[in-house]
């Protein structure tokens, strides 16, 4: 049982940490909680969880001001919790080292999806990262620049092509725009959204069956997008 | 004028009248002299009375028993025997000099009482002028800032200071000057209270050096500062009315907010309710389908609070101006395909006509709220419109505008309703039909507003349509074009 992955969760609303602790501790996980940012700061280093769930809304400090002092000195992966409408902060969070957000209310599904999201991604940067990524007839293979679809070989530009292989190599984890635009076109193009809206709707049209109702690669209003794999 | 030259002049005036008063006795003199053969000496005694009194009524009673003792010796002098000596022999001669000291003294008394009474019926006046300037300058006035000013400058026209500043003490606080500079660094000559029977309001201060104030200013002032203290206290009683009446308004809006939102409220939770409990009492047999179908009302009930507590949120958002569109170049097509995906499985019973075209320029707009608009306009198309009927979403370009239209196949709106739809709370049709807190529209109202744009809606040959408009340029700019890469690895 103690090598169950460690989950703490910060939030200060008792109902939410029983729910949370109930499920994830039926799922075995091992779960710690903390109400406030000081006592949820001084468990993650006393405890070294695997997985951090940190509530935005604290009551005695801001929940990005709690995200950036962990990425300080921890790596440990960092999914916030946060309401509807605030999107801002949530790309804050994610632009401080965030790893993923889900917003209250949220499905167990999801939860436990991020989770599993969350602990592929700290154990790949361990060094264990794959080299293909499949999702349904997709499959990406980042070492040699090839994009399958079924047998057929999709075509791709050079940007689209690092577009995907960024997005696929993060897959299952929410990307800011910023954090894409950053990665494919250079920091000083970060504010060009507009860049990210055409090649994202090129790239959809090559590989989704139905562009406007894409299984692969997810819009996340106001914050980003998702690659969907099979993992 | 400084006061050494003013007390200088003061003097010189003085001095000129002693000098007329004394050219007018000798004058007297010599008339009576020339003519002593004619005049018994008793007609001369009386006749000197008349320069005397003139003398004294003119210029008080310094001149007028100078002018006496001078007549006297004159008088004495010239017409007593013996002629041409100082001497008095007979007692009668002493008495005439008392009779003209007597007429000296009274008349100066007697008209010095004029001039005085006279003096302060002018000061009256004026001081009356003024306030009745500063109290009619007052009237009417709601604004702190306004009555202080024109307080200051009715002090500072009367009482001509250095400066004046009036500190007004309050809910807002705040300092008027005249002039709007530092005020000297001495301590004020003259400080008034600006009070009512409850409050001190604030402070009048004046620096004067000179002339000094005098009582009657000072009780001028204090009369000011107390117009002052009305007119301040009649502002803040006001503004106290006219807070109330918003609260009053506001409180009236509230409660019918919480009457529509609490029956909103309690239909998804009745059903969660209901649906947990004969979970949790062992009920319904582990197999039997009713518990998923159980399961799946509490989730998507769940979710329907949800979507209410967050019309609330957004509205009251909308209502307090914090909702403000965070703006970036986004797809139209996009925003219109990604609220379809969602709402996928509503729209199943109707048929979707999208004309949305891919050669649409960027919208510079807040992909969130868009998403939201063209959700809640759906939404309420499926509500009214009947089944197997089309729902069509057009967007075309108009000028520096984008022209967007959702319509439906759905009844048509009593013109006089059109404009009323997009009120908070407002309802067509009976309740009982159409479920929702009554605030779709009126978010989409307040997110297309907050945009730059107008919404309306209007009755089409078949059917319904909600109209909106939204700017193509963000700040001056017009949407961007580039260069999209087109060669492949």
């Amino acid at each position: 049982m103690s090598n169950a992955p460690h989950i703490l969760v910060i939030d200060d609303e008792p109902q939410i940490q029983r729910a949370i602790r109930t499920i994830l501790t039926e799922k075995g996980f091992r779960v710690t909680t903390a109400s406030r940012g000081e006592e949820g700061l001084t468990l993650a280093a006393t405890n070294e969880p695997d997985i951090i769930i940190l509530d935005l809304g604290l009551p005695d400090m801001d929940g990005v001001e709690v995200c950036t002092r962990l990425r300080e000195w921890t790596q440990c992966p960092i999914i916030i919790l946060s309401v509807r409408d605030s999107e801002r902060d949530k790309v804050a969070a994610l632009d401080k080292g965030a790893d993923d957000y889900l917003t209250k209310p949220f499905g167990i599904e999801e939860l436990l999806a991020r989770v599993r999201v969350a602990l592929r991604h700290s154990t790949s940067r361990q060094g264990t990262q794959s080299k293909v990524i499949n999702a349904g007839s997709l499959m990406i293979d980042l070492a040699w620049h090839i994009v399958k679809r079924g047998d057929e070989e999709i075509k791709l530009t050079g940007t689209e092509y690092k577009l995907l292989a960024y997005l696929a190599a993060n897959h299952g984890r929410v990307l800011t725009h910023q954090n894409i635009l950053t990665q494919v076109w250079g920091p000083a193009d970060a504010d060009h959204t507009e860049y990210l809206r055409v090649y994202m709707r090129q790239l959809r049209k090559k590989l989704e069956a139905d562009p406007e109702r894409p299984q692969y690669i997810l819009t996340e209003p106001g914050i980003g997008y998702r690659f969907i794999s099979d993992e | 004028m400084n006061s050494t030259n003013m007390r200088s002049s003061t003097f010189i005036s003085h001095f000129w009248n002693y000098i007329i008063s004394f050219g007018l006795i000798a004058f007297v003199t010599a008339m009576f002299f020339v003519l002593r053969d004619a005049l018994d000496t008793t007609l001369i005694a009386l006749l000197y009375l008349i320069p005397l009194g003139l003398i004294t009524a003119l210029w008080g009673l310094g001149p007028g028993i100078t002018s006496a003792l001078v007549t006297f010796l004159a008088f004495n002098y010239f017409f007593i025997s013996p002629f041409y000596t100082f001497t008095v022999h007979r007692p009668t001669d002493v008495v005439i000099l008392v009779v003209f000291l007597i007429v000296a003294i009274v008349i100066s008394q007697l008209v010095g009482r004029t001039q005085a009474s006279f003096a302060a019926a002018t000061s009256r006046e004026r001081e009356a002028t003024q306030l009745y300037e500063l109290s009619t300058a007052l009237a009417g006035l709601h604004n702190d800032h306004v009555i202080s000013e024109i307080l200051a400058k009715q002090v500072q026209d009367v009482s001509q200071g250095e400066a004046v500043e009036l500190d007004i003490t309050g809910m807002q606080p705040f300092v008027f000057r005249l002039p709007d500079v530092t005020p000297p660094t001495r301590s004020p000559e003259l400080t008034v209270l600006i009070q009512t029977v409850r409050d001190v309001l604030g402070e009048i201060r004046l620096w004067r050096a000179a002339p000094a104030i005098s009582l009657e200013e000072k009780r001028l002032l204090e009369t000011f500062a107390s117009q002052g203290a009305l007119a301040l206290e009649r502002a803040r009683l006001a503004q106290a009315e006219s807070r109330a009446r918003v609260l009053e308004e506001s409180d009236h809006l509230k409660s019918i907010l919480l009457s529509s939102v609490s029956h909103e409220l309690r239909t998804p939770l009745s059903t969660i309710k209901a649906a947990s409990s004969s979970l949790r009492a062992n009920e319904i047999s582990w197999d039997s389908p009713a518990r998923a179908e159980l399961i799946a009302a509490i989730d998507d009930e769940a979710d329907h609070l949800n979507m209410l507590v967050g019309n609330l949120l957004d509205m009251s958002r909308i209502e307090s101006g914090a909702l403000k569109p965070k703006r970036e170049w986004n797809i139209l097509p996009e925003i219109v395909g990604s609220v379809l995906a969602r709402m996928r499985h509503s729209v199943e019973e109707h048929k979707l006509e999208i004309d949305v075209p891919e050669s649409l320029p960027f919208v510079p707009v807040d992909y969130v709220q868009m998403e939201q608009v063209f959700t809640n306009l759906v939404s309420n198309s499926l509500k009214y419109a009947p089944s197997n009927t089309v729902i069509r979403i057009r967007a075309n370009i108009e000028g520096e505008t984008i022209h967007v239209q959702v319509s439906n196949q759905g009844p048509h709106v009593p013109p006089e309703h059109l404009e009323r739809i997009f009120d908070k709370f407002y309802r067509i049709t009976a309740a009982d039909r159409v479920t929702g807190t009554g605030l779709g529209l009126s978010i989409c109202k307040g997110i297309i507003e907050a945009h730059g744009g107008r919404i309306w809606a209007e009755n089409v040959s078949d059917g319904f349509a909600f109209n909106f408009t939204l700017p193509l340029t963000w700040e001056g700019a017009p949407p961007p074009h580039f260069p999209m890469d087109t060669e492949t690895e």
